[in-house]
């Protein structure tokens, strides 16, 4: 079984070599700068907080100190 | 693996600083790179990678312990992206061409290299990640473990049912080791 494992190892290899150790073909730091520096953007979910949260403050203003309590 | 930064380095980079990430990204590029590169088996792929993972080290430089080994913690989280790399090439099927990327001219056959990397390909992505570790890059049990964030016995159970698969898929494409 293990003589078996090995050959089965062995034969992989020569399909599937070892991939050689080398550096990106480009400089990727722009790339990765880019993300960092981003301001987080909202997302649907935060637009329609927001939304529900004004239109609950326009209907309701006496919510307001309970919602800032919460918030 | 490459020595360890300079502790304020780390420091700094724990707290947000951007020159410090880069410094460390310089420092950690092709050492990560290479490693990604092991995983996913394509050059291409491995640097979108190689900038999720390091994305994503910087999105979580409030967990990172600047007292620890800076390239284990880059080296878990480059796996993790790998990881969700196959998963993901495996969802949308979008594998790069087989022969170029995943195999070389080397072997018994071009066809029989190209039914080599489809059973490897088949292979769950937890599965070809040890297979590909272990088994073609003669990595360390202990490394992958480490890597991967799981006992020394999951890598060899993983490798146990990879090896099992492989066999089982190549028979079903005729092909005999």
């Amino acid at each position: 079984m293990q003589h078996d494992d090995e050959h089965l190892r062995e034969f992989l290899k020569a399909a599937l070599p070892s991939m050689r150790s080398e550096r990106p073909s480009r400089d990727v730091w722009p790339l990765i700068a880019a993300r960092t520096s981003a301001r987080p953007s909202w997302s649907l979910a935060d637009w329609s907080a927001a939304a529900v949260v004004a239109g609950a403050l326009l209907l309701f203003p006496k919510w307001f100190w309970f919602l800032a309590y919460h918030l | 693996m490459s020595g360890e930064p300079d502790g304020d380095v780390l420091r700094r980079f724990a707290r947000g600083d951007e020159r410090a990430f880069e410094q460390l990204f310089r420092q950690f590029e092709v050492e990560v790179y290479g490693w990604i590169l092991r995983i996913v088996r394509d050059r291409s792929g491995a640097e979108d990678v190689l900038v999720e993972a390091f994305w994503r080290a910087f999105r979580g430089r409030a967990q990172f312990d600047p007292a620890r080994s800076f390239g284990a913690w880059m080296r878990r989280i480059a796996t993790n992206a790998a990881l969700d790399h196959l998963r993901a090439l495996k969802r949308t099927r979008a594998w790069p061409s087989t022969v170029d990327a995943l195999a070389a001219p080397a072997g018994p056959d071009r066809d029989t290299n190209e039914a080599i990397a489809l059973a490897f390909r088949r292979l769950p992505a937890d599965l070809q990640i040890v297979a590909a570790l272990a088994l073609l890059e003669e990595q360390p049990y202990a490394d992958i473990a480490d890597a991967l964030g799981v006992p020394e016995g999951t890598v060899k159970s993983r490798v146990f049912r990879a090896t099992r698969m492989l066999r089982e898929e190549l028979a079903r494409l005729g092909v005999r080791p």
